[in-house]
């Protein structure tokens, strides 16, 4: 109960534990649909429900949760436009499913006892999906003219292969920051949260002794203040997270949908 | 630790965990059943063996949402807002040629004013000047009569005045024969009284 | 006890690495005040490069802090 680790541990669900298979080259596979796969299932319904109601008897003067939806359609049209100009419109249906689903996982990890995207596997799957597509559209659109990206022609030609190789490790490092910064951020507020949360258990368990005890109470109450400022903080990095994963997203597609001619 | 040199070390206060030792004699259950799966590292989220299901699972979640939000969402949000769009700027433009109507009405409104405005000043200033006239002839007119009556009253004055005058000389020269006979005893003639009179004035 | 002890300080140490992401998240959002008070037509439309900047300098303090993680509990 106090291992404020113990809530990334993924359990497959009573019932439908399918067992291991030993796959080549991925290695021992778990096939199970886990609390892991709950926490996505639940996130993608929602996504799909709210949409759903907030499109399905959409007006031109909206209601409340059409008002919801079209701020974030809204958000992210005017994101995709503005970072990759007007090609903008063709990529935002990815841009809006990463967003939406990312920003619902986060949302949900808020309210239930398990975050998907604080599971490593997820956050890479988002990461490395958004690093394909740029990988693919790059190379799509500009051939072999893609490698371009690493050749930096404002450098001194000296610099140049040095440049270039930096370049295409940051390159390749994209997925990986994309996929620990979400990571990371909703691993560490949740850690902080069941640690600060742990105090108050464990300091009123001291406090309850009596005696010297007592002393306890102001620290737990003190603990109890942090864990109501971290859950505030947490919805708003649940979202910021989301919303930053967007922006990259639109950024990085930006690079090769306008190679060449930088705008 | 030694016991299970994987398994994350139970984050308990140290009172509870001395406890556990105590009663128990190893780490706790959960804890124990915990390291059963890490095999990996200490951290749940590197149990490899649980990477493929959530990716494999996810990608097909994400693909799902990808056809919704492309065939559906984003056609219907788009279409609205577009709609929106239009319905904006039409009642925009309609709020405008309103507005350049009005103010051409207002314009046209504000020329007649200033038109009957002239207009009534003009008449005014006709009548004004017209009452001017009228006041100027009456005023004429009066001042003439009444110079006339000047004149004949200052004609009667100058009459009375000359009659008055012939009259002192008479009196003079009557009165001067009266003091020259008192005084010499014979009486002058009326001629020479006359004769003197005029002399001596 | 020694070899887990070490990993303990080792841990600590590896965290100490999210100072730097402290203080560069707070430079960035420090210019970004002392810009918009100076420019407040232009601030409205640097928000997006506001975040990313930020999002860029905290992913380097993430990193640390997973690092700290791993070695805490690997």
């Amino acid at each position: 109960m106090a291992d404020p680790i113990h809530q990334f541990q993924i359990t497959p669900l009573p019932g439908l534990d399918f067992g291991e298979v030993t796959l080549p080259v991925i290695g021992t596979v778990h096939l199970a649909f886990t609390n892991s796969h709950l926490a996505m299932t639940l996130a993608f319904v929602l996504v799909i429900a709210f949409l759903q109601v907030s499109t399905s008897r959409a007006q031109v003067v909206p209601g409340r949760l059409q008002a919801a939806g079209e701020t974030m359609f809204g958000m992210i049209d005017n994101l995709a436009q503005s970072i990759i100009g007007h090609d903008g419109r063709k990529y935002f249906p990815f841009v809006f499913t990463l967003f939406m689903l990312v920003l619902m996982m986060n949302l949900l990890g808020m309210f239930l006892t398990f975050t998907a995207t604080s599971q490593l596997a997820v956050t890479a799957t988002f990461g490395v999906l958004t690093f394909a597509l740029v990988v693919i559209i790059g190379i799509a659109k500009n051939g072999l003219g893609f490698f371009g990206l690493f050749w930096p022609t404002s450098a001194p030609l000296l610099l140049r292969p040095v440049v270039g190789l930096i370049e295409f490790f940051s390159f390749l490092l994209r997925p990986v920051t994309l996929a620990l910064r979400l990571f990371g951020n909703m691993l560490g507020g949740h850690v902080a949260l069941k640690i600060f949360a742990g105090f108050i258990v464990s300091l009123m368990g001291v406090a309850l002794a009596g005696g010297v005890g007592l002393f306890a109470l102001p620290v737990a109450a003190l603990s109890l203040g942090m864990v109501i400022a971290l859950t505030a903080l947490e919805f708003l990095v649940a979202f910021l997270q989301a919303f930053v994963f967007a922006v990259l997203a639109c950024i990085y597609l930006n690079d090769v949908v306008n190679l060449g001619h930088g705008h | 630790m030694a016991a299970t040199p994987s398994a994350p070390p139970p984050v308990l206060p140290v009172e509870q965990a001395v406890e556990y030792a105590a009663e128990t004699g190893h780490v706790p259950a959960n804890a124990a059943a915990a390291a059963a799966e890490h095999d990996a590292g200490g951290l749940p989220q590197f149990e490899f063996q649980h990477w493929a299901g959530q990716a494999v699972y996810l990608l097909i979640l994400f693909a799902i949402l990808y056809v919704l939000v492309a065939k559906v969402f984003a056609p219907r949000l788009r279409r609205v807002i577009d709609e929106r769009a239009e319905t904006v700027s039409s009642a925009v433009a309609t709020a405008r040629s309103v507005q350049t109507e009005a103010a051409a009405q207002a314009e046209a409104a504000k020329a007649d004013l200033e038109k009957a405005r002239a207009d009534a000043r003009a008449t005014a200033a006709a009548a004004k000047a017209r009452v001017t006239a009228e006041i100027q002839a009456r005023q004429a007119e009066e001042e003439a009569a009444v110079a006339a009556r000047v004149g004949e009253a200052e004609k009667a004055i100058a009459a009375t005045r000359d009659g008055a005058m012939v009259h002192a000389a008479a009196i003079a020269s009557d009165t001067t024969r009266a003091i020259v006979e008192r005084l010499t005893g014979k009486a002058p003639t009326a001629a020479e009284a006359d004769a003197a009179v005029k002399g001596a004035a | 006890m020694e070899a887990e002890a070490a990993k303990f300080i080792g841990a600590g140490i590896a965290t100490i690495g999210m100072v730097g992401s402290a203080l560069a998240v707070g430079n960035i959002f420090g210019q970004f005040l002392a810009g918009a008070l100076r420019n407040p037509a232009a601030a409205a439309s640097q928000v997006g490069n506001l975040f990313v900047g930020a999002a860029l300098a905290e992913a380097l303090g993430i990193l640390a802090f997973v690092l700290g993680i791993l070695i805490w509990l690997g």
